[in-house]
């Protein structure tokens, strides 16, 4: 006990009384499927994070680093919590010359709050991941999630020029740069996007801004399943230049994607088209996209278009606390058996960024746990026959114990544990959310 | 010179053939496009991944330091020898593996030439995005390597972009495969971490890269300018006006010049700047993007602009752009090159400093840049029989590093750090920044075996303090 009060004191210390909170309520409301944290602490600089690390490593308390909080729902269930280290107050925007494409901000920016600093300067930052734009940019590189969006402008890998990581040895080091271009030194902006808050805290993040487009349309189709096998070769032979292509079955549709423009019939699928761009250039793409769909289509632009975007960001989103969500990557031209595969299971919805390979799924409300962890199964050995994955995303603490979040084995393990090794040797951090070992 | 038994265990690995020893083959392998020299005990010519393998292990058994090689156009010494021990030149390993069209990805071995690969995949219309000015001779284990630039990155991306799985030979010798043609394996991205790491990691021995459809159309539009400041200018407002151009290419006087000398493809030579700018995509799209740009340049007073070219021009133009660093390097037998970059909006600034230091330099610095990145090629002309002329050279080329670090930007762009800059990384980086970077190094190199004395300055030396940190 007197180990864990000087620990809590070491804490206090570094973030001051009010940033520390301990009390039962304030950190019951951290627990995490079944894990409440000792304590939360609030670090108000990159320094403050570093320095928690740094003191929850000696004293072996083990971390998990927050943002929003909007994505906890991933990763295998947490071991125990000893603090959780909330990036909340780094908010600001550091530097941003809008003529440099290029901004850096904290880590607990929301994408949100990003988007309106940079609309105003009529750029974008080219990421939609599912859920709610208050999801913290830290997270979003944590966990390097993206959205439909990614088919033409990449994902959190391809945007992040540059990381400022607090450390469990007390340091805060700087990896990349500010310039698109730059290959001094290794690219270890790689190794934290996607490491799930297991080697460091990101701190600060400079992004790769791109222009907003003139306009946004989406075109849209009912197609039965082989109208719609024809139309996504059709389209992959094209010179179309697509921001997004998604896939969504009957039961997304109805279940999740609310009034549509189409009709939508029983075992059909619905095609989305996302076109951005000048006037005409949308003009001639819609026109093309007719042709190539040869039934009925139906256009919405501006903000009804940017509805229907944002519905399909948040259908692959888990609707509820433990809502089961699966997403799996197959190579694209795998996605047509892999939605109908799913399509055929009672119930089941799926949305895929079909240019993309990503295809997100999830059973009908009451289906049994164990019925549905032989279809995640199934998904699952679907995918890694093209060589592909699948991830649990969320779902109930018991399935996620059962069946393996990230997949029955890790390529490469032994390498990534030494790397992880390297940057946490007391093996604090991330509290054994991602994949074994990390 | 390696152990005899060394090159015995080689030749069983690869066939005695295939193991050069005599020193006038070694001399050829003792050098790349940059400056560094060294002469390697043997050079070893593997013809798989098993192969590669095998002379690894070789090389790790015996604590023999090895640098994987291509075409041998690196411009940091990324693939020179400094250290001695065995080049692996991988040029036999030349063959595209495979091109799966439906899912856009193609399967390549490291000795593939970039050019090579996009006219196979032309007819399919698809592309490699990354197109270094090296392409007709630079192979792709080398672009990955480096993490290859090249003009259309402004638009598409470096190559670390555009890589999705790599079959690797680590120092040990053991073989291991990174990603697939699937993006997003969960863990950690080793594709990421292993593309840019200029050979101390290992060896990629297969890659499987992204492809993606060639555009539809392309215009060219050439300003020429009395000031390379007004032409820089332009640049910003092309990005201001919410373009993203396929490429925004500046060459100053000195290339242009030494273009025209070489390889006459019908430059004024008396203008400061040509602006090359390339829009590509839809066809509708392009007309009027076209325009605007063209408009943006005669409001900053270019002396001419020209939009709409034939195809054969736009080639004719792209070639001179292309072949301005052998036209430098003919007229300067001996050049200094480095690829400093910076935030696009500090080019004017960075622009007149290093005219600064041309003047006190008193060498001439033929400037060629990828503007819309702010990634600035420096050209720095000098004369080897001048005892003092590399000395010289190198001190303006600090000078340059200096201004870029100051400005927020990095020592290189797409060359790499290679043997020519580790001592610079201080620069840019803390301390603490460096050894974050030594520790991954250790956990693919423990050993320190593959391409010693690159990227990373050495601990504590002197002289690399002092190179870099003299401010």
């Amino acid at each position: 006990m007197s180990g864990l009060s000087t620990a809590l004191w070491r804490l206090e210390s570094i973030v001051g009384e009010e940033d520390l909170l301990t009390e039962t309520q304030a950190v019951s409301e951290h627990r995490l499927e079944g894990q409440q944290p000792v304590a939360v602490a609030r670090p108000g600089s990159a320094q403050e994070a570093a320095a928690l690390l740094q003191a929850a490593s000696e004293e072996k308390l083990s971390v998990l680093v927050r943002g929003a909080g909007k994505h906890l729902h991933l990763g295998s269930p947490p071991g125990p919590i000893g603090v959780v280290v909330s990036m909340g107050r780094l908010g600001r925007i550091v530097e941003y010359d809008a003529d440099d494409l290029t901004v850096t901000a904290e880590a607990g920016m929301s994408l949100g709050g990003l988007q309106e600093v940079v609309g105003k300067q009529g750029q974008m930052l080219a990421l939609d991941p599912p859920g709610p734009e208050s999801a913290t940019l830290g997270g979003i590189a944590a966990t390097s999630l993206s959205g439909p969006m990614r088919m033409r402008c990449g994902t959190p890998r391809d945007l992040v020029l540059g990381l400022r990581v607090a450390l469990t040895d007390g340091t805060v080091v700087k990896t990349g740069g500010k310039t698109v271009k730059n290959v001094a030194g290794y690219e270890l902006n790689k190794l934290f996007v996607g490491s799930l808050g297991t080697l460091g805290a990101i701190c600060e993040l400079t992004l790769r801004l791109a222009p907003l487009p003139e306009g946004r349309a989406m075109v849209m189709a009912a197609l039965s399943p082989s109208e719609a096998e024809e139309v996504a070769a059709r389209l992959a032979g094209s010179r179309l230049e697509l921001t997004s292509f998604e896939v969504a079955n009957q039961v997304a549709c109805e279940r999740m994607l609310g009034a549509l423009p189409v009709t939508v019939t029983p075992d059909c699928y619905v095609i989305f088209l996302g076109l951005m761009g000048d006037g005409e250039a949308i003009a001639r793409q819609e026109r093309e996209a007719r042709e190539l769909v040869s039934g009925g289509c139906a256009r919405v632009d501006g903000e009804e278009a940017d509805g229907i975007w944002r519905r399909l960001r948040e259908a692959a989103y888990p609707s509820a606390r433990e809502a089961v969500v699966v997403r799996a990557s197959v190579p694209v031209a795998r996605v047509g058996e892999t939605v109908k595969m799913v399509s055929s299971w009672e119930g089941w919805w799926v949305v895929a960024w079909a240019g993309e390979g990503v295809v997100y799924a999830g059973p009908p409300e009451g289906d049994d746990l164990s019925e549905i962890g032989g279809k995640l199964l199934q998904l699952r050995s679907k995918a890694e026959e093209g060589g592909g994955f699948a991830i649990l995303e969320s779902g109930p603490v018991e399935l996620k114990r059962e069946f393996p979040v990230w997949g029955a084995e890790t390529a490469n393990a032994d390498l990534m544990r030494s790397l992880k090794e390297s940057f946490d040797p007391a093996g604090i951090m991330g509290c054994g959310r991602f994949v074994p070992g990390l | 010179m390696v152990d005899k038994k060394v090159v015995k265990a080689l030749a069983r690995v690869v066939g005695r053939q295939n193991v050069l020893t005599e020193p006038a083959d070694l001399l050829l392998y003792s050098y790349d496009s940059s400056t560094a020299r060294g002469m390697p005990g043997a050079v070893v010519l593997p013809a798989s991944t098993e192969e590669v393998s095998g002379v690894v292990k070789v090389c790790a058994r015996h604590r023999i330091p090895f640098v994987a090689r291509g075409a041998g156009t690196n411009l940091s010494g990324g693939s020179a020898p400094i250290r001695g021990g065995v080049v692996i030149a991988l040029a036999r390993m030349n063959r595209v593996l495979e091109i799966d069209v439906e899912n856009q990805r193609a399967v390549v071995e490291p000795g593939v030439v970039n050019l090579d690969l996009q006219n196979v995949l032309a007819p399919d219309g698809l592309q490699f995005c990354p197109d270094p000015a090296s392409q007709k001779v630079s192979t792709l284990g080398g672009n990955v390597a480096e993490n290859a630039g090249g003009p259309h990155c402004l638009k598409y991306g470096v190559t670390a972009n555009h890589v999705l799985g790599l079959t690797v030979v680590l120092p040990s010798g053991e073989v291991r495969r990174f990603g697939s043609k699937v993006e997003g394996t969960p863990g950690y991205d080793l594709v990421g971490l292993f593309v840019g790491s200029e050979g101390t990691f290992g060896i990629a021995t297969e890659m499987v890269l992204r492809l993606r459809p060639l555009p539809e159309s392309a215009q060219i539009v050439v300003a020429f300018f009395d000031s390379l400041e007004a032409a820089g200018e332009a640049v910003s407002r092309i990005i201001a006006a919410r373009m993203v151009p396929a490429a925004l290419e500046i060459m100053d006087r000195a290339t242009i010049e030494a273009v025209e000398a070489s390889f006459p493809s019908g430059l004024p030579t008396d203008v400061e700047a040509v602006l090359l700018i390339e829009l590509d995509g839809l066809k509708e799209a392009l007309d009027r993007q076209a325009e605007r740009c063209a408009a943006i340049c005669r409001e900053l007073k270019a002396r001419s602009v020209e939009i709409g070219r034939t195809s054969e021009e736009q080639e004719r133009l792209w070639n001179a752009r292309r072949s301005a660093f052998g036209a430098t390097a003919r007229i300067s037998p001996e050049m200094l090159v480095n690829d400093a970059t910076v935030p696009r909006t500090r080019l004017p600034e960075v622009l007149r400093q290093i005219q600064e230091v041309e003047r006190k330099s008193g060498l001439r610095i033929a400037k060629i840049f990828h503007a819309g990145d702010g990634n600035l090629h420096s050209n720095i002309m000098f004369d080897r029989d001048d005892p003092e002329g590399l000395h010289r050279a190198e001190s303006a080329a600090a000078e340059i590093f200096r201004i870029a670090a100051g400005v927020g930007g990095t020592i290189t762009g797409e060359h790499g750090v290679g043997a020519e800059k580790p001592g610079f990384m201080r620069l840019i980086y803390s301390p603490e920044d460096i050894e974050a970077q030594r520790k991954v190094r250790e956990v693919f190199d423990p050993q320190g075996l593959a391409n010693p004395g690159k990227v990373l300055p050495e601990r504590e030396t002197a002289g690399a303090k002092e190179e870099g940190a003299a401010e």
